[in-house]
Order: C-alpha cells, then structure tokens, then sequence
C-alpha cells in the first residue's frame, strides 16, 4: 500500500460515491476526521503509522462498501418517481415519433434533451440512467421492432440518440451540481 | 454473524449512545464497543450513513465543531428522537423477553 493510506481510501470512496451519483464533501470530511482520529489511536498505542493506518482503514470498511452504505440510507422515492417518468417520457417520445404523421425529428431531439436535462436537475442521482431510460425506446422501435435492420443506421440511430440524451442528462446533472456548491447545499 | 444481527437495531444502538450526551462518530463507535465489551463488530463507517438517515428523519441534528486542528461532527438526540428512542426500547424489551421465554432463558 501507498505511504498515505488515508488519502488513497478517501480517493477511492469519493469515486465509489461518484460512480453513485454522491457528492458529498461532508461526508468525505466526517470520513476523513475519523481516520486521522483511528490512525492517532493506533499511535499511541505503539503501532507504526502505516501499521496505524492500515488498522484504522481495515475496521472502517472497504471504500465500496461504505459507498453502498451510504447509497443504501440514502434511497428515497423521488428516485424512483424521477426514474419511472423517464421511462414513460422515452415511450411516449418513441409512440410519437413512431406516427405516420410525425417529421419533426428536431421536436423529438429537443424533447429527448430537455427531458434528460430536466430530470437530472430535479434531483436524479445517475444521469446515464436517465439517458438510457429515455434513450433507448425510439432506436429500439425504429430498429429492432420495425424490422428495419439496414446500415449504417441500425447503428447511427441509437448512437446519435444517446448521445443527445447523456448530454442532457449530464449538462442537467452538472448545473445541478453547480447550484449546490453555489449555495453550499448538503 | 454480530455484524449481521446488527443492522436491524443499529437505529436504537445509536440513539441510546447519543441519549447519553452529544458526541462525534468516532466517539459513538468507542463507546459501543465499550458498553458491549469488544463484541459489537461492524465496518466502523457504516454508522455515518446511518447517522445521517437519522438526522433527516429529524431523530438527529449535528453540527460541526472545531476540536483543535480538527472538524468534528458532533450529534445530538432530538426530542423526536428521544420519542423514538423509548418506542425502540419497549419494542427490544417485548422482543427480548419473547426470545428468552422461547429459548428457555
């Protein structure tokens, strides 16, 4: 293991909160006070500081773990409201666009974009969830249900709407990121 | 196996050390292992995630304080949590004594 354990742990547990849709700089800097406080324990009691620190880290939990933990507390239904309606946002935008009657492939990206933007602003925690969530419906019909399997759009279609929809559910995700450490929100 | 049977009265473990008086997560987990002499073994970061759960069921509140060079978290029972802490405790006593007219004990 590296000479600074701590600082290596806590890089690793903010990556598994990232990787979560978490951050939260005050539960990294309540992690870290701990450490620094069960490393100190282990050197009074004799041990070496790597020996101190290995100890500490050993009974605080795997960097994954922790993150679950936390992830786990921390599920609340508005994810579960935000995530369903980007399913039926996906649906609806894929029936439309499916209609005989509909040419407005600039409406259906703009929707798809806003949509993906609006829902990660609202709180949602994984925005490639949300992109995929509403994403993934107008390609899956447009391709695979219609039978319509000619290059190179069977793979351009899905490429460019994902594409539109991660770059909504990512500049949303980041504004709301943006707004809470403005405003030094938890 | 401790770690496992744990989990489901974590909440009451931690509101009756915080009822004692406000203190900081790293206190909390000394003084569980304290009062249970060595036998209460969980990863010591999982408490934080349950403190925070607890505070934004308004069981807990905290604030930080500065502890010489050090930010400490320091938490504290809310009236609310007091009332939950004594329906956690009836509810243990009944289940305990369940048990133990079960087993024989």
């Amino acid at each position: 293991m590296e000479k600074n354990q701590i600082r290596a742990y806590l890089r690793a547990l903010k990556q598994q909160l990232w990787l979560r849709g978490m951050t939260d700089s005050e539960s990294l800097a309540e992690v870290e006070s701990h450490l620094l406080e069960a490393a100190e324990a282990g050197l009074r009691e004799g041990l070496s500081a790597q020996e101190a620190e290995r100890q500490a880290l050993e009974r605080f939990g795997s960097a994954q773990v922790i993150a679950r933990s936390f992830e786990k507390e921390r599920k609340d239904p508005m994810q579960k409201i935000l995530l369903a309606l980007a399913v039926l946002m996906g649906l609806f935008i894929a029936y439309v666009d499916s209609r005989p009657t509909w040419d407005d492939t600039g409406i259906t990206a703009g929707t798809m974009l806003l949509s993906s933007g609006l829902l990660t602003l609202l709180g949602y925690r994984r925005p490639w969830l949300i992109a995929l969530a509403i994403g993934l419906w107008t390609p899956l019909y447009e391709t695979y249900l219609s039978g319509n399997f000619r290059l190179p759009g069977v793979i351009l279609l899905p490429l460019f709407i994902l594409l539109i929809t991660f770059v909504g559910a990512y500049a949303g995700w980041a504004v709301r990121l943006g707004i809470r450490k403005t405003f030094n929100l938890a | 196996m401790v770690g496992e049977a744990l989990k489901g009265h974590l909440d009451l473990l931690l509101l009756a050390v915080l009822a004692d008086g406000p203190a900081h997560g790293y206190a909390v987990i000394e003084s569980l292992r304290t009062r249970s002499d060595g036998v209460f073994h969980l990863p010591e970061g999982t408490i934080y995630p349950a403190l925070h759960r607890l505070e934004n069921q308004g069981l807990l509140r905290s604030q930080w304080s500065e502890d010489g060079a050090r930010r400490k978290r320091i938490y504290q029972v809310t009236p609310k949590g007091q009332k939950a802490l004594a329906a956690h405790q009836n509810e243990w006593l009944k289940f305990s004594k369940a048990i133990n007219a079960t087993v024989g004990l």
